[in-house]
């Protein structure tokens, strides 16, 4: 058996699989107290604790932390060099900038200041400070001067964070930001996971503890208890997941997931979970966290329906539970009661709600409920559209994407969470696409959680003309001969990612896609110097087989 | 917290096509990874990530888009490859964000390059097959007719004698070329004394450097030439292209100019839109040049950028070479204010005769041109013989040309005998025409 469970911003969602099916599931509210939501969903199903073997978590810890300012407080160490001004992007008083550079090639070219390190670690360790991060400018292709920190601060500070191991990607300013996220919610997490495992522990569940990531893929707890900054926004990476869980053969569709507070969009192309080209952002701050690409907008069932000036305004805050369910301010679901689209609560006090606004602006109850939900599915229109725009906008640098342009235009909408049956027909007609319903749609997301792969990435680079080949996220490094082509390089990441699988807490069965691959001769006086060549890896992101035979057959 | 974002002065958009599937050949100067290095640069340091710094996607040049400059023999596809119709395209994008007021300033960081490209195209010279700012102009002055009066500062180490042909003259565009001096270095030409055809004397300046030249030589042509002509000329839009060949590390060139100076002359010159032409060091130079401009365009301190090898005592100018560049820009705004003052001859028609020389496609074309002089800008023909056996009739009707200029030069398509191929550019009426001579 297998448990999902999606804590959301509502709703913690907990279901139970078993043989490809889902065999008990459960929504209670969230309480401020994310274990206690766990404990209470889990406790409250009927199932046979013994029988399970896998458990996914999808919480909002890490990104309600970021977001409500919650961190710990966390020091850092930037190493930039020239380029643009470094101080630009330091967040507070925490931050200290140290000498030395490295640069595109990864040859260093100013050394490291070491006496500068130390100042700055007395600092921030007199300052009371237990968790740090190491950012130098290209890292990712020289990580000697992160490592000669952390070598230097050993055993000074809890817990360290380095840039290299958040990612392969360059792009100096969102290493700083993902490394500051992850030191500062390293030690939330570390709590977290421990409290978690002994509440599962109290209820007798030994099986072992998986956490879902941005990308939608699953990591294990040691891997999440280093490199928490990967569950951010991992909530919307659960719909995702759960849309291509339960309709597994949709070539290109977009999700929809409408909750209580927000509606989380996402998109299905070629048969895949599309990502989030750069990395997510978080807060207004760009990442290197690779993620779904997601955007959430503030509609959905519970949005707080309000009259400004004769003119009804939908969302987009929650402020409570809809009227019919006891609550005191309108919302679209007390609209959706009064037309009989749901019939969970009390009609009257949904009337009751709507007829306060329909007087407030002059219209009959029925009309005004109409106009409550277009507002609002039209909110998720214009959403939507930006959404599809910015999918299709990303530039091209050959002349063969050029000439081959790719639009993606989703042929149905895969619509999922509470409200979804009840606002389907208002969808279909507002956005003129064809929308789907699938079976447990209020409880996709922690199906999505429940059944998703592991998955991690690779990044490997070599340069012939350095006889170098390095690996960042792994810290592996290799000496190569001038013969060394992509093709080696390929075989190498394939004995990397076979070699950490445990490490990356991967599954046996992992596929690899090669994301990203580029070889260029390095020529110098009008000869051949070397090789430069870039390859990313991917371990495939999916469903675990056990979910996805039932799905297809 | 604080924001940790940096914010864009001027909404800067960025057209970056690095082609990384076209070069000229494996050892050329212009090869696939040109602009690796640059791209890295500018993702590691998280530039389109800045608010207000944008990126957005190339077009793709037309037959016309390229017909409005270009007389392409034996035709256009035979001479041009789809890079070169993205390359162009970008500019053409780049100069459309600027004037839909999508973004203030604008960048085509593209590949290949077209500085050197004339107005009659037989192949490839000076790594140039088609020239994207000519292209861009002509788009701009046929889509926004309101504008008029367009500059192009071509800051390219090598003499822009394609751009300089094309609007030689032209007396809307006012093309200043600043280069490393053509008795030393590739095209050797662009002397004080090339001032434009007679309806244009004047819009054609050519400023030629002594090799050597540094960062004060360069920032003081900006500062006391480029500078106090733009001001007086107040043009509609100006227009860089941007050469990075300037700098001490370009394998190819002489001169000693840096990264932070080029992001100094960009702030000086202010241009709308920026076209990135030569710049060979792709290691050393490229790199930290565009992460420059782009950061100058866009209003943020540059101040930290520098070269991983620069010495801020490494290279000073001689003060004879300071003085010699203080007169030649003293001369330059001297030719240029009394540009109105130059006598003109008003009828008959001026002949001119050359030899264009294709070093990369090695080809020899010998050129008449024939220019009748009139009150309007004058049509004029050239007749072109090239090695590679084809000759041609090229007719070009300009922008605001009188009935007499416009008969004149259907006269002329209609009766040339002799040539391979007759092509006549009418702009007014946006049409092209060839035929089989």
């Amino acid at each position: 058996m297998i448990l999902g469970i999606d804590v959301g911003g509502t709703h913690t969602d907990v279901v139970c699989i078993s043989k490809g099916e889902v065999v008990s599931s459960m929504k209670v509210e969230t309480a401020p107290d994310i274990v206690e939501s766990i404990t209470a969903g889990v406790s409250s199903m009927n199932i046979d604790y013994d029988g399970i073997k896998r458990v996914v978590l999808s919480t909002t810890l890490t990104t309600n932390a970021i977001i409500e300012n919650r961190l710990e407080r966390a020091g850092m160490f930037v190493s930039a060099g020239p380029g643009v001004n470094p101080k630009s992007y330091f967040l507070n008083r925490d931050f200290h900038l140290i000498e030395g550079a490295i640069d595109h090639r990864g040859r260093q070219y100013i050394p490291l200041d070491e006496p500068g390190v130390e100042r700055a670690a007395r600092l921030l360790k007199d300052s009371g400070i237990d968790s740090v991060g190491i950012v130098s400018k290209f890292s990712v292709r020289n990580h000697y001067h992160e490592l000669r920190i952390k070598f230097m601060i050993e055993g000074r500070f809890k817990y360290v964070t380095m840039g290299h191991q958040m990612s392969g990607s360059l792009n100096f300013p969102r290493r700083i930001h993902t490394v500051f996220f992850n030191a500062g919610v390293l030690p939330v997490q570390a709590r977290f996971v421990s409290s978690v495992k002994k509440a599962f522990a109290g209820l007798g569940i030994k099986s072992r503890i998986l956490f879902l990531k941005a990308d939608g893929g699953t990591f294990s707890s040691s891997a999440a208890e280093r490199l928490p900054v990967e569950t951010i926004i991992s909530g919307p990476a659960a719909s995702i997941m759960g849309a291509f869980a339960l309709r597994p053969d949709e070539k290109c569709a977009a999700v929809l997931d409408i909750g209580g507070t927000t509606t989380d969009i996402g998109l299905l192309a070629l048969g895949l979970p599309v990502f989030e080209p750069k990395g997510i952002s978080i807060k207004g701050l760009k990442t290197l966290v690779r993620g779904l690409k997601t955007v959430s907008v503030g509609a959905g069932g519970d949005s707080a329906v309000i009259v400004d000036k004769g003119n009804i305004q939908v969302g987009p805050s929650r402020k409570g539970p809809p009227c019919c369910l006891g609550g005191t301010v309108p919302t679209v679901m007390d609209a959706l009661r009064v037309l009989g689209y749901v019939k969970t609560g009390s009609e009257d006090k949904a009337v009751k709600a709507v007829s306060d606004i329909a007087s407030a602006c002059g219209m009959n109850v029925e009309e005004t409920a109409k106009t409550i939900i277009r507002q609002m599915v039209g909110i998720i229109k214009n959403a939507y559209t930006d959404f599809l725009e910015d999918v299709n906008a990303n530039p091209v640098y050959t002349i063969y994407e050029m000439l081959h342009p790719e639009t993606v235009k989703p042929e149905k909408i895969i619509l999922i969470g509470g409200p979804a049956l009840a606002l389907k027909t208002f969808i279909e007609e507002e956005l003129g696409i064809p929308c789907v319903v699938p079976e447990n749609y209020d409880v996709a997301n922690a199906i999505g959680a429940a059944v998703s792969k592991t998955t991690a990435r690779i990044t490997l680079l070599a340069d012939t003309q350095r006889k170098q080949m390095i690996c960042p996220e792994l810290e592996a490094e290799d000496i190569i001969p001038p013969t060394y082509m992509i093709e080696d390089l390929k075989s190498s990441g394939e004995r990397l990612l076979k070699k950490n699988a445990v490490f990356l807490g991967l599954a046996d069965d992992y596929g690899i896609d090669v994301v990203e691959e580029q070889c260029f001769n390095m020529v110098s006086g009008f000869r051949t110097v070397g090789r430069n060549m870039r390859l990313k890896l991917q371990t495939r992101p999916g469903i675990i087989p056990e979910f996805r035979r039932k799905a297809s057959g | 917290m604080k924001t940790g974002r940096i914010k864009a002065k001027n909404r800067t958009g960025l057209i970056f096509f690095p082609a990384y599937d076209w070069e000229i050949s494996a050892f050329h100067p212009e090869r696939k990874e040109r602009l690796l290095y640059t791209h890295d640069q500018v993702i590691e340091e998280g530039l389109l990530d800045i608010e207000g710094i944008s990126e957005f996607k190339a077009g793709i040049a037309t037959d016309k888009d390229i017909s409005r400059v270009h007389f392409c023999l034996p035709d256009i596809d035979s001479v041009i490859t789809d890079s070169h119709r993205i390359s162009a395209g970008g500019c053409i994008e780049a100069a459309r964000l600027v004037l839909e007021k999508k973004v203030d300033r604008s960048f085509a960081l593209v590949r290949p390059p077209g500085h050197h490209s004339m107005r009659v195209v037989h192949g490839c010279r000076g790594f140039c097959n088609i020239n994207m700012e000519a292209i861009m102009v002509e788009w701009i002055r046929t889509n926004y007719p309101h504008i008029k009066k367009i500059v192009i500062v071509d800051t390219d180490c090598h003499h822009g004698d394609g751009t300089q042909d094309i609007f030689w003259h032209d007396p809307d565009i006012l093309f200043i070329s600043v280069h490393q001096d053509g008795r030393t270095l590739y095209p050797w030409s662009g002397f004080p004394e090339d001032l434009g055809g007679s309806g244009a004397r004047g819009m054609t300046l050519n400023v030629p450097l002594p090799p050597g030249t540094t960062d004060d030589g360069f920032i003081y042509v900006a500062e006391n030439l480029i500078r106090p002509i733009l001001d007086e000329f107040k043009p509609d839009i100006v227009i860089n292209s941007a050469g990075q060949d300037n700098h001490y590390s370009d394998p190819i060139t002489d001169m000693q100019f840096t990264a932070g100076g080029y992001a100094r002359l960009t702030e000086i010159v202010s241009p709308d839109i920026c076209v990135l032409e030569g710049g060979y060091s792709i290691e050393m130079a490229l790199p930290y040049i565009n992460t420059g401009i782009i950061l100058s365009l866009a209003g943020v301190d540059y101040s930290y950028l520098k070269e991983p090898d620069f010495r801020p005592d490494r290279f000073k100018q001689a003060s004879v070479e300071m003085k010699y560049i203080a007169g030649l820009c003293d001369s330059m705004l001297n030719y240029w204010r009394k540009r109105q003052g130059i006598p003109l001859k008003k009828e008959g028609i001026v002949e001119r005769r050359k030899t264009v020389r294709y070093d990369t496609d090695n080809i020899v074309d010998r050129q008449a041109e024939f220019k009748k002089m009139c009150d309007c800008p004058g049509v004029f023909r050239i007749e072109t013989r090239a090695s590679t056996g084809n000759s041609a009739t090229c007719v070009h009707i300009p922008r605001g040309a009188c009935e007499s200029c416009r008969s004149q030069g259907i006269e002329w398509f209609d009766s040339a005998e002799g040539f391979d191929f007759v092509q006549m550019q009418d702009m007014d009426k946006d049409i092209f025409t060839s035929r089989k001579g």
